[in-house]
């Protein structure tokens, strides 16, 4: 075992040096998805995986650009009516599905219609509520949709229960994505779509192959193919991003370290504004934890300026109110909860604990959140605050924050689309208790009166100006602890060319990324 | 024997019934709900409990099994809640995969650690012997997981002689199968060679030798026949533990077969599929075991089943 060591050392040091290069390879090959998608469907589109791939092959009457603009997809163009209420979107003419059927206003509506379906069994409608007489719809009590007419094939127009600013935003979600009319059973592993990409074949558990949609509408893709691999284990994307086999890697937290601080791999890296809040929600409605003031000694509890720095390398805004400081509605001048253990034993005191409370501290196994949740116990505890970390498999610790049984639960929140409302609302305003995501089962009449009006709002500095005001109120509430907004890190190998890491998710299509042949060492 | 086989598979019957009932249960039992999986991250009470009605889910429990119980005697294990993807054919895509690499993992293992442990067996206290007891204790005492991370470290980012990870010939196999055989080789290696140095010190060996038989025959015919019983134990044991369970290393590898599926399937809290792949799963060890007696009394005819 002694000669051992030295074996292994030499081994991993060699290692790190080599780089291959897959620059002749004509693929384009990403290595970000870590499980298989659930289905090629838009209508069963709830997670990143699924709703990459359908951003590849499907369209949207809107799309996200890769820094997050919303700009026209199937729809050219859209009206708004005087009172905010009422969207007509002229649809783009000429466009067909890979399959040569046409598309036409007929589409959107029965796209739609499924993803409310419950046979369908998507489960996500939310994004699609907006619209008048959708509820009713998915709860079976109308045929269809009301607010949704198609009054000639290029035309769709929406009518929404109230004026709603945001909304075009919300029609970029994969799970808005118009397919044809009449789907097979077998829909969700042979796809048809308008989208720049068509599938090739999709072997499970192992990658998706697409090929260029030669006639697509926003202009064909310019690389031969696009493979997205599955791959489970951080470790081992980053083996074959090393050794050249894939042009991006998302780096796994635990290396963020190792690839800043080597001058080589440095030069590789491509960051994305943060659009992922790491928070612990705090339930309000919990024993002492009703308290503001034991909420707000929480905050003061923590050095998130070590925790940040010991436990992701420092890639994290502090947070101070819920809305990332890259979206309009942030304050940037708020100062957040400062570490101090006085204070924090002070507030305790004041609101009746002078020796200290019991918390249990919910996390999941994911390993940052267990470090975090570890972290945050011996913080804690600095203050008088005792907290039992409750580690749980994450399905299980989500469902009893759902049903509010965690007093703090550590989680994250990421954009589904770039606008303070998708932190605001479901986070925190009361008509999403529970499995909307308020896990904090936050219920204040002033902040939802605010944050209600703010999605009503068409003026958009006003409107700003609400969503300034909600986040001070929650920050001064601190129905959660403020930890960080993370900004994730990815390598991108440099034959490829065009290629930006998307601040949303599906904001990446690759169709004007290119690779740069020959070697490029 | 065919009167044995026949018995032993209508054992199976209820041992496979128990299966499926414990599986059924123990999942109702455990904390999360398949719904609130498939709704992500944000959803409302009322899709929740639309799709629960739609699965069936707010069903009395006996009715929900006796439901599932009449698809699976039609030979049918349902469909995935999350993927609506028929479960059968989710399990023939993947179950291959897994055969392959346990089926390479063993064949490694056979190879190498039976050598390793006749070798080491026919001269102990030698170098050889010694290095393979080397060998035997590093394979039987580092994790599956940290050896595959190792393999992929040295053959593939450092010497590029291999691809990390990925299915596909056989340059993709060897290194999950090493990974996944690597404390089967180290097993097998000791366990043959103690099986062997009792052989080899039997009476019928002196026997063989003083009539003057050749080394290299008393070894592979004699002995290696007589320490075959264990060897075989070993083999079938381990065989039908990675048909069901190489789940880190197909994690590592990213090889597309059932463990990674399986454990997909838990952490999605998608209850046909975990059912279906554990009562499949089930079978195939049953199966194994089945094979494994039958063949002890090939490899020993003094074992007779009546």
């Amino acid at each position: 075992m002694r000669h051992f060591a030295p074996f292994i050392f030499a081994v991993v040091v060699s290692a790190c040096g080599g780089g291959g290069d897959g620059s002749n390879r004509r693929t384009l090959i990403d290595s970000r998805d870590n499980y298989d998608p659930r289905s090629l469907d838009p209508a069963l589109s709830t997670d990143v995986p699924t709703g990459r791939a359908v951003g590849y092959l499907f369209d949207g009457l809107t799309r996200f650009t890769p820094d997050a603009r919303v700009e026209p997809g199937l729809a050219t163009r859209w009206d708004l009516s005087a009172d905010g209420s009422v969207y007509t979107f002229h649809l783009r003419r000429g466009v067909t599905f890979t399959d040569g059927t046409p598309f036409v206003a007929r589409q959107v509506a029965v796209s739609w219609q499924r993803v409310l379906d419950p046979k369908v069994k998507g489960g996500r409608g939310w994004p699609l509520y907006p619209i008048k007489g959708a509820r009713e719809f998915a709860a079976g009590k109308a045929t269809s949709i009301q607010g949704l007419a198609t009054p000639n094939d290029s035309t769709v127009v929406v009518t929404l229960t109230e004026p709603f600013a945001i909304f075009p935003k919300l029609l970029a979600m994969p799970v808005a994505s118009i397919a044809p009319d009449n789907v097979g059973a077998n829909f969700g592993e042979k796809p048809v779509g308008t989208g720049p990409w068509k599938l090739v074949e999709w072997k499970h558990d192992d990658y998706l192959l697409f090929e260029p949609n030669k006639g697509y509408w926003g202009g064909a893709p310019r690389a031969d193919s696009l493979k997205a691999r599955i791959i489970a284990e951080p470790s081992t994307a980053v083996a074959e991003f090393e050794s050249g086999n894939v042009d991006v890697l998302q780096i796994p937290q635990s290396d963020i370290t190792s690839w800043q601080e080597d001058t080589e791999r440095k030069k590789l890296l491509a960051s994305t504004p943060s659009l992922e809040l790491v928070y612990v929600a705090i339930n309000t409605t919990r024993g002492p934890l009703r308290d503001v003031r034991v909420r707000q000694a929480i905050n003061h509890s923590i050095d998130r300026r070590i925790l940040v720095r010991n436990l992701i390398a420092g890639r994290g805004e502090l947070a101070a109110g819920v809305i990332p400081f890259s979206l309009p509605g942030s304050d940037k001048t708020r100062i957040g909860y400062a570490f101090d253990t006085l204070r924090a034993r002070q507030l305790l005191t004041e609101a009746g604990y002078p020796n200290g409370i019991d918390v249990d501290l919910w996390t999941s196994a994911t390993p940052i959140f267990v470090r975090i949740a570890e972290t945050l116990q011996g913080y804690l505890a600095l203050s008088g605050i005792r907290a039992k970390i409750i580690q749980r498999e994450s399905a299980a610790a989500r469902e009893a924050a759902r049903k509010g049984q965690a007093d703090l639960f550590v989680k994250d929140w990421y954009a589904d689309y770039p606008d303070a409302e998708n932190f605001l609302y479901p986070l925190l305003h009361s008509a999403n208790l529970g499995v909307g995501g308020n896990v904090s089962w936050f219920s204040n009449a002033q902040y939802d009166s605010l944050v209600s009006q703010s999605r009503r709002e068409q003026n958009e500095e006003k409107r700003n100006a609400m969503y300034r005001q909600a986040d001070e109120l929650a920050f001064h509430e601190a129905p959660m602890v403020f930890l960080y907004f993370y900004s994730e890190l990815n390598a991108v190998q440099p034959w490829l060319k065009g290629f930006v890491p998307p601040t949303i998710f599906n904001g990446q299509s690759w169709t004007t990324v290119t690779k740069v042949r020959g070697s490029v060492k | 024997m065919g009167a044995f086989i026949l018995r032993r598979l209508l054992f199976s019957i209820p041992t496979l019934f128990g299966v499926l009932v414990v599986a059924f249960l123990l999942l109702y039992v455990a904390p999360g709900d398949p719904v609130q999986a498939m709704v992500g991250e944000r959803a409302d009470e009322a899709t929740i409990a639309r799709l629960r009605a739609e699965l069936h889910l707010d069903d009395p429990l006996p009715v929900q099994f006796g439901h599932y119980l009449a698809g699976i005697v039609k030979g049918d294990l349902g469909k995935s809640y999350i993927t609506n993807r028929p479960i059968r054919n989710d399990i023939i895509e993947r179950f291959p995969k897994t055969l392959q690499l346990a089926g390479a993992a063993m064949f490694l293992a056979t190879v190498l650690g039976v050598t390793l442990g006749v070798v080491s067996g026919s001269r102990p206290g030698s170098v050889i012997d010694r290095f393979g007891l080397g060998i035997a204790y590093l394979g039987i005492s580092f994790p599956v997981y940290w050896v595959g991370l190792l393999l992929i470290l040295l053959f593939a980012m450092t010497l590029h002689w291999l691809p990390p990870s990925g299915f596909g010939g056989i340059r993709y196999l060897i290194l999950p199968a090493l990974a996944l055989g690597m404390r089967s080789i180290a097993f097998l290696a000791r366990m043959t060679r103690s099986a062997m140095l009792e052989a080899l010190g039997a009476d019928y060996i002196r026997t063989a030798r003083a009539k003057g038989v050749r080394e290299t025959v008393i070894v592979s015919r004699h002995a290696l026949r007589n320490a075959l019983i264990p060897i075989i134990t070993v083999l079938g044991l381990d065989f039908g533990a990675y048909l069901t369970g190489s789940i880190l290393t197909e994690t590592i590898f990213s090889w597309p077969g059932l463990g990674r599926y399986v454990v997909n399937a838990i952490a999605r809290r998608d209850l046909p599929a975990i059912q279906g792949s554990v009562l499949f799963l089930s079978a195939v060890f049953v199966l194994v075991n089945l094979i494994t007696d039958v063949a002890y009394a090939k490899a020993d005819p003094r074992v007779t089943y009546g």
